[in-house]
């Protein structure tokens, strides 16, 4: 593999990340390539040493994305470790996979139903007294307040839990890439 | 194809590797992968991924040094929190290297418990 194909595998293996990122990381490897050559070693050389660009790329990027979820948690920055980590291979497609896409639907599905039941709260408060239910008026007010708080409460729990597993992920991911890494360079030298 | 064992020793100190060789000499990046895949045989590509990570948890910073030939080169040296992780994991790795190294004598010559690091 010469230079330039090297470059533009790198290249594009890194798309999706803010072009400045991408211009500081191919900078790396065009002054790792140009010292190689000062040095002596042909192109190929330095690139089969520098190992498969592609999968150097997944790696950068999953650290990137990773860093996002570590400097700010939202909803889009866990999604993006959530698929960086998918397109690692660390996640196992067959065993993994169902257990987390299970959990990621249970929370979200827990989300929804707290916020429904929040609203459902709030129309049981504000119409509660002139609906024809059994028991006096203020029950239904204090029972559409409960079920506010209530639901509220719920939220903030599927909050705290999804950041601690997104957390584990991220982890894992980690954990997971460190020790496959160079079972993969081994096998490809 | 070396033993898994081998792979995975050397992913755990790769880290610390590069901590140790920061520490004698502020450097820059192709000198580093050449100066480890020599001593440790690491594939040189996983230098950039690890540098960038050492930087981000904060172990490590960049500086530029203006070149004669060329533009100019990002050099890498230790942060006084890298140089605190030095300290620790080369200390763990020594209590851990002299604990396996007792276990491989076919014959205890003199029982000493291992102490925690």
């Amino acid at each position: 593999m010469t230079r330039t194909e090297f470059i533009d595998k790198l290249k594009i293996g890194l798309s999706g990340l803010p072009a400045s990122a991408i211009a500081d990381i191919v900078a790396d490897y065009e002054t790792h390539f140009a010292d190689g050559t000062a040095a002596g070693r042909s192109e190929a050389e330095v690139a089969q040493a520098l190992g498969d660009p592609e999968r150097l790329a997944r790696e950068l990027r999953t650290e990137a994305g990773m860093k996002r979820w570590e400097d700010t948690k939202t909803p889009s920055s866990a999604m993006g470790a959530l698929f960086a980590l998918l397109g690692l291979g660390a996640i196992d497609i067959l065993i993994l996979l169902p257990i987390v896409m299970g959990i990621a639907g249970g929370l979200a599905g827990t989300f929804i139903g707290a916020i429904g039941a929040f609203f459902g709260g709030g129309a049981l408060f504000a119409a509660g007294p002139w609906m024809p239910l059994p028991g006096q008026p203020w029950a239904a007010l204090l029972g559409g307040l409960g079920l506010m708080a209530g639901s509220v409460a719920v939220a903030a729990l599927v909050a705290i839990f999804t950041i601690w597993f997104v957390n584990a992920l991220v982890w894992y991911g980690r954990l997971h890439y460190r020790l496959l890494k160079p079972a993969l360079d081994a096998r490809n030298a | 194809m070396p033993e898994p064992i081998d792979i995975q020793l050397k992913k755990g100190v790769l880290g610390l590797c590069v901590l140790a060789v920061l520490a004698r000499r502020e450097n820059y990046a192709y000198e580093i992968a050449s100066l480890l895949s020599g001593a440790i045989g690491m594939g040189e590509g996983t230098i950039y991924p690890l540098m960038r990570r050492m930087q981000t948890d904060g172990l490590v910073e960049t500086y530029l040094v203006e070149s004669s030939s060329g533009p100019s080169r990002k050099y890498y040296r230790l942060t006084p929190a890298g140089h605190q992780a030095l300290k620790a994991q080369s200390d763990e790795w020594r209590g851990f290297a002299r604990a396996v190294d007792a276990l491989l004598e076919p014959v205890p010559a003199d029982p000493q418990p291992v102490t925690e690091v």
